[in-house]
């Protein structure tokens, strides 16, 4: 009887072209609930576009599972999914302290990671570990370059301000080394309580007296919303620089006017000119009503690094370990490619500005700066 | 010279961030205390009202194409939803103490939250300020948006509208002398019940005018019920639950303390607001002005 | 006042079986679910010990438990002490601040008292969240369970820990139920019904009232230790309010002074969050329904309610 099952199994299998592809189970950690949902829809939404496109939505068998923004939440989930659910690869990962948790664990179960949006430098830095792929950015490699640019411009000074929790700080540390490196003077730095601040008028009233060059901030979601409209609701003379989240594509019709004219770095704009994004942005508009944001396409690249993997050497745990870090292709956001000394993506950033055109805002690249990799910083394999 | 001009208008500036803050605290306390001190009910819920002002004066902004719309008509539909919420909850919970109102508007900040969520999604919404307060207005020497000194404007106005009423009006003498005791104004011929019914019903609308109000600032997200409601209990409380003039009072001081929290101590600021609160309350256990002797 | 009534006894007994029997043969997650029922079950007696007994309506529980789990990290791994020293100084810290909170509030009641209690716990919250050397917001993690191999008790192995965290349960249960049962207990007791003549009697009203809390702390601090060694890694959000606010559901949920209720409202709101979540993120509005309801169908909450009608159905049958 075994025997006859075998040999059917045989003969299916030659039906099917030969090819015998397992299912790829993956477990998407995301925030469904909480201030981050948003982000996590946006991620999600991505990813199945691109298995949706690639017309492989049955070979992979996704497991969701809610982080809220809660570290240990988030930790007792990822359990779940590799000692229930035998996952082959973990997917998702939005907040920093989620991050964080999992590290050990991931690294002691040696089940891949394929991180979509926290971007914690230890994760790819000091506690980097080989099962952990960051497709998304770190917040060292998305504000350095704005640093070192906003140097070279010749603006001599600036004052900063961000949320009070470890990535504001790991952003705005990452941007005054590399503006005080370019030559220039940070006179001014302010930490606003995360989560409670909704008013930014005592701070923005600080900054202004300052008299800085420039004010350079990282705020995300609704606070970034709230920074940039009440930034020009003071119609304060000092331009306003910052992290791209403060004017992401995902929120920046909420900010209305008060955007135009914010520069801003990010590894995404859905305005660049090439044809893997025009496809990507119709396919995304076509299917969600929306334009992309970053959050979208770091979820959709999550998919395309997956799918490669998988063809490159199977869908074990350790196959994909080993291949997803050997993953470069040109997506929607330019080339990009894994550096094998952290793990962590290596990718253009963009400077933009935002600006109006036909009635909706959109983004107007300045620079780009290519190529944007972290330092090992104490990273070993 | 030069400096001390700098640092005049800078304090200045402060002072109406500040006084800008109370008046929204204001807002959304007022209605709560007032609801506190005559129908003996902490209406939690009151932070989604606030929630839902916002977001239907968005929606309103989007329909009728004019704020000033929205920030009439949104506070009239949550005065009805709270209309709504008297009949079938509120009233039946009058006399089962504190405790079990506390967690029955708890539940219903939970409920709410997702309504909206379902109804508006999870991304925060912006709304532009009208036009004609979209500038700034320079005076003393300083710049100021304009929108930010209407919201003054604004509660001032409630302000001096409730105390007149409360003052000066018969029905703010009925209010007063129900506050006082229930069960005297009702041999009075007081028709309780339906003062009752009126007052909460304004509550409610102030709640959602606060919504209104705050949205151009601070936008509409689905947690800004829940992130609300514990600066407006700490005003409520540290001046007095059910006490008008303790809610000014509580309104200014977190006001203040917030912002020069926040450009003194920055450090701090995070903690000032909870330590005053404990202190307030370990020194005066009812609040600064007590409603009731 | 508190009775161990024999249909106490029996939920009690049926309530840990099930768990046990759950853990046992359920899956790996069905382990996890129970730790993180029994963890919000000690939470919760915690509270409706000093809530249903003393009147003393606290939404700092989170708190006390965050606390101890912090200490007990920052000892052990920090600083490298022993685990059952490390162990020891969680437990003192939270029963320190538990104590100090009870103490200080010891004039404040209704409404004032919650609001107060919420004051504390937030500002222990904002504390350890700006704390960068403990990890800040990102938490900190490298917490190790206790090393019972001496007596052939492996606690890494996950259905081990669990019966461990079950046990520690039941001494919660036990040492509640004496205490309430002792003068002690019966003092705290005539606080709640009448603070005034217990204060005539000549009894130290705030003494009681800052022990019940920091015996309260004790247990909160048990439920921070066992917490922290469960997941190996703790995080600001132990602290925070809203966790409070969802022990005190729990209370209700199973039923406000009775002990047994809050382990029964701590299976039925884990088993109902986790089953609802698995169809729809919107989760939040089936919890605050319950919520509603319970409170609305006359406030004894599940276990009160059953034990009402079967009191009921007794004296029916003795009459």
């Amino acid at each position: 009887m075994k025997r006859f099952f075998a040999g059917l199994l045989v003969v299916l299998t030659l039906l099917n072209g030969g090819v015998v592809r397992a299912d790829t189970k993956v477990g998407l950690l995301l925030p469904n609930t909480g201030v981050l949902a948003a982000l996590g829809t946006a991620i999600s939404e991505g990813f199945l576009l691109a298995l949706d496109e690639a017309g492989r939505s049955d070979e992979f068998t996704l497991i969701t599972e809610d982080t809220e923004i809660k570290p240990a939440i988030g930790l007792a989930k990822a359990r779940k999914l590799v000692y229930q659910d035998e996952v082959d690869v973990i997917v998702g990962v939005v907040s920093s302290g989620v991050l964080g948790a999992l590290r050990d664990f991931i690294h002691g179960a040696e089940t891949p990671l394929i991180v979509a949006n926290a971007g914690n430098n230890h994760a790819t830095g000091r506690d980097c570990s080989p099962y952990i792929m960051r497709v998304s950015f770190s917040n060292g490699q998305i504000n350095r370059p704005i640093g070192t640019w906003l140097a070279e411009q010749g603006v001599k000074t600036a004052y900063t301000l961000a949320a009070d929790y470890a990535a504001g700080h790991q952003m705005i540390e990452s941007f005054g080394k590399a503006f005080t490196d370019g030559g220039g003077t940070i006179i001014g730095s302010e930490f606003t309580p995360f989560g409670q601040t909704k008013d930014f008028s005592a701070y923005l009233t600080k900054a202004q007296a300052a008299g800085a060059d420039a004010i350079f901030v990282f705020y995300a979601g609704s606070e970034a919303i709230n920074f940039v409209k009440q930034y020009h609701s003071f119609n304060i003379k000092t331009p306003l620089y910052g992290s791209g989240f403060l004017t992401s594509p995902l929120y920046v019709e909420a900010q209305g006017d008060a955007a135009i004219g914010v520069i801003a770095a990010l590894h995404y704009l859905p305005t660049l000119d090439t044809p893997e994004n025009k496809i990507f942005v119709d396919a995304y508009r076509k299917k969600y009503g929306t334009i992309p944001s970053e959050y979208a396409v770091q979820g959709y690249d999550a998919a395309l690094s997956l799918m490669a993997a998988v063809d490159a050497g199977g869908n074990s745990r350790a196959a994909l370990a080993q291949n997803l870090p050997k993953i470069r292709y040109t997506g929607p956001r330019g080339p990009l490619r894994i550096d094998p000394k952290t793990n962590n993506i290596i990718q253009n950033i963009y400077i933009y500005d935002t600006v109006r055109k036909n009635g909706v805002l959109t983004q107007k690249r300045l620079a780009t700066i290519p190529g944007v990799r972290d330092d090992a910083a104490g990273c070993k394999m | 010279m030069q400096n001390v001009a700098m640092d005049v208008s800078f304090w200045i500036l402060q002072c109406l961030n500040a006084l800008q803050y109370a008046m929204l605290l204001f807002l959304l306390s007022v209605g709560l205390t007032v609801i506190f001190g005559l129908l003996n009910f902490v209406n939690l819920a009151h932070a989604s009202l606030y929630m839902l002002g916002a977001y239907l004066g968005i929606s309103l902004a989007a329909l009728t194409g004019s704020f000033w719309w929205a920030l009439l008509i949104a506070p009239l539909l949550v005065m009805g939803i709270g209309a709504g919420l008297y009949f079938t909850l509120i009233a039946r919970l009058r006399t089962a103490g504190p405790m079990n109102q506390v967690l029955v508007t708890f539940g219903l900040i939970f409920v709410f939250l997702d309504l909206v969520r379902i109804g508006w999604g999870d991304i925060a919404l912006g709304l532009a300020a009208p036009p004609a307060l979209s500038g700034t207005l320079h005076f003393l020497g300083i710049n100021y948006p304009s929108y930010r000194l209407f919201i003054i404007g604004l509660g001032g106005t409630v302000m001096a509208g409730m105390w007149f009423i409360l003052a000066r009006t018969q029905i703010g003498a009925m209010i007063r002398a129900s506050v006082e005791n229930t069960d005297m104004a009702a041999a009075l011929g007081i028709d309780v019940s339906r003062l009752f019914f009126l007052v909460f019903c304004c509550g409610c609308a102030l709640a959602g005018l606060a919504g209104v109000a705050a949205a151009p600032i601070l936008s509409a997200t689905t947690t800004m019920g829940i992130t609300i409601l514990i600066p407006t209990m700490i005003v409520v409380v540290i001046g007095g639950l059910g006490s008008l003039e303790g809610a000014i009072l509580g309104s200014l001081i977190i006001g203040f303390i917030d912002v020069f929290g926040a450009v003194l101590m920055p450090s701090f600021s995070a903690l000032l607001t909870y330590a005053l609160l404990a202190a307030v309350l370990v020194w005066r256990p009812h609040g600064l002005i007590a409603a009731r002797g | 006042m508190f009775y161990q009534s024999p249909l106490r006894t029996i939920t009690l007994i049926a309530a840990l079986c099930f768990l046990a029997i759950y853990a046992s043969f359920g899956s790996y997650f069905a382990r996890e679910i129970v730790i993180e029922i029994i963890i919000l079950a000690i939470l919760a007696i915690s509270l409706d010990f000093c809530a249903g007994f003393g009147g003393m309506v606290s939404l700092c529980h989170g708190a006390m438990m965050g606390i101890a789990a912090y200490f007990y990290g920052m000892m052990s791994v920090k600083l490298g002490w022993g685990l059952t020293a490390s162990a020891g100084i969680g437990l003192a810290a939270a029963v320190i601040f538990a104590g100090c909170v009870g103490w200080v509030t010891a004039r404040i009641s209704g409404i004032f008292f919650i609001m107060a209690t919420l004051a504390f716990g937030q500002m222990a919250y904002t504390i350890f969240f700006r704390w960068r050397w403990l990890g800040g917001d990102d938490g900190m993690g490298g917490m190790r369970r206790f090393d019972l191999s001496a007596w052939g008790v492996n606690l890494n192995d996950g259905l081990i820990f669990t019966f461990w965290a079950l046990g520690i349960l039941l001494l919660v249960y036990i040492l509640s139920a004496l205490l309430l049962r002792s003068g002690f207990g019966r003092s705290l007791s005539g606080i709640h019904a009448n603070e005034g003549r217990m204060q005539a009697l000549g009894i130290n009203t705030a003494t009681i009232r800052t022990q019940a809390m920091a015996f309260s702390g004790l247990m909160a601090g048990l439920a921070g230790i066992l917490a922290a060694q469960h997941t190996f890694y703790i995080s600001p959000e132990l602290l925070v309010w809203t966790l409070s606010g969802e022990v005190l559901l729990v209370v209700i949920l199973g039923g406000i002074g009775t002990l047994v209720g809050p382990i029964i409202g701590a299976i039925l709101l884990v088993l109902m969050k986790h089953s609802i979540s698995a169809y729809t993120d919107y989760w939040h509005i089936f919890v605050g329904l319950v919520l509603i309801f319970a409170v609305l169908s006359g406030g004894r909450g599940i276990f009160g309610q059953g034990e009402y009608w079967w009191q009921k159905y007794m004296r029916g049958q003795h009459a």
